[in-house]
């Protein structure tokens, strides 16, 4: 799947509320699809559409285990988002120490 | 613990100024310091506002005179500490529900030696995941190149 292609799909991937909330769910651990749509009041097969969607966003991912399927945040997002804003700190920390710094000069 | 490693970042920097003097270059500079091309506009980016108050205002102002917000003040302690709610996600988007915090506390080391420390919590929740990992793939070497430049310089 190509890269453009890809950022379509999770484009609005977070932006519907049931989503989020499946989302939110799975940052405390792994949970089965049964288990996801137990307290849902959304219908099972609505709640399956958005897992594929979520999956297809890379946000989580889908493992069978026997008859039960379990979903898990993935990591390789988090880590991605992670490393991204772990360089911009970098940048802007950098920035701002040598502004400070001739701040600190310029007075005295 | 792995989980809050991978969801917290934490950044620490000496900095050659008075806890006053890097508070305020800070926040009352942040257009100065704030990397240019980091924005979530639709044009470029003239400047970056941060009001400097409580639940003070963190925007972006354009060339076509729109402004879109970034977050906001969620605390305000000059000179010591402030954070700072950032309320971008993943796919570049300012989502008004969404809240990660950015803490920043300034450690007066002596009169004229101050450590800021930066932390970044809940990244998990600005998971929108794909348009990051494209940037990723797009330009960060040559962001870590100028880091270096200015990193050797200071």
């Amino acid at each position: 799947m190509s890269a453009l292609k890809l950022s379509d799909l999770s484009f609005n991937a977070l932006g519907d509320p049931t989503r989020r909330k499946i989302f939110e769910k799975l940052q405390n651990g792994p949970l089965t699809v049964v288990h996801i749509a137990a307290d849902m009041t959304v219908s099972r097969p609505a709640v399956s559409q958005h897992l594929k969607v979520l999956k297809e966003a890379r946000l989580i991912q889908i493992t069978r285990q026997g008859t039960r399927s379990v979903c898990e945040i993935d990591r390789e997002g988090i880590l991605a988002m992670r490393n991204y804003l772990d360089q911009f700190w970098d940048e802007a920390l950098a920035n701002f120490k040598k502004l400070a710094e001739a701040d600190e000069q310029s007075k005295n | 613990m792995e989980t809050i490693k991978l969801t917290t970042i934490k950044k620490e920097v000496l900095v050659n100024a008075s806890q006053e003097t890097a508070f305020n270059a800070f926040t009352g500079k942040i257009d100065l310091w704030w990397p240019r091309t980091h924005h979530v506009g639709k044009c470029p980016m003239i400047e970056l506002v941060l009001e400097q108050k409580q639940n003070g205002r963190w925007f972006s102002k354009h060339e076509d005179g729109s402004e879109v917000n970034v977050g906001y003040l969620l605390a305000w302690d000059p000179y010591q500490a402030l954070v700072l709610a950032w309320q971008i996600d993943g796919n570049f988007q300012y989502v008004p529900e969404l809240i990660t915090e950015v803490k920043v506390n300034f450690i007066a080391e002596s009169p004229t030696l101050t450590r800021v420390i930066l932390e970044h919590h809940d990244l998990q929740k600005l998971m929108g995941g794909s348009k990051v990992i494209e940037s990723m793939d797009q330009g960060w070497g040559m962001i870590i190149n100028l880091y270096k430049q200015v990193a050797d310089e200071a």
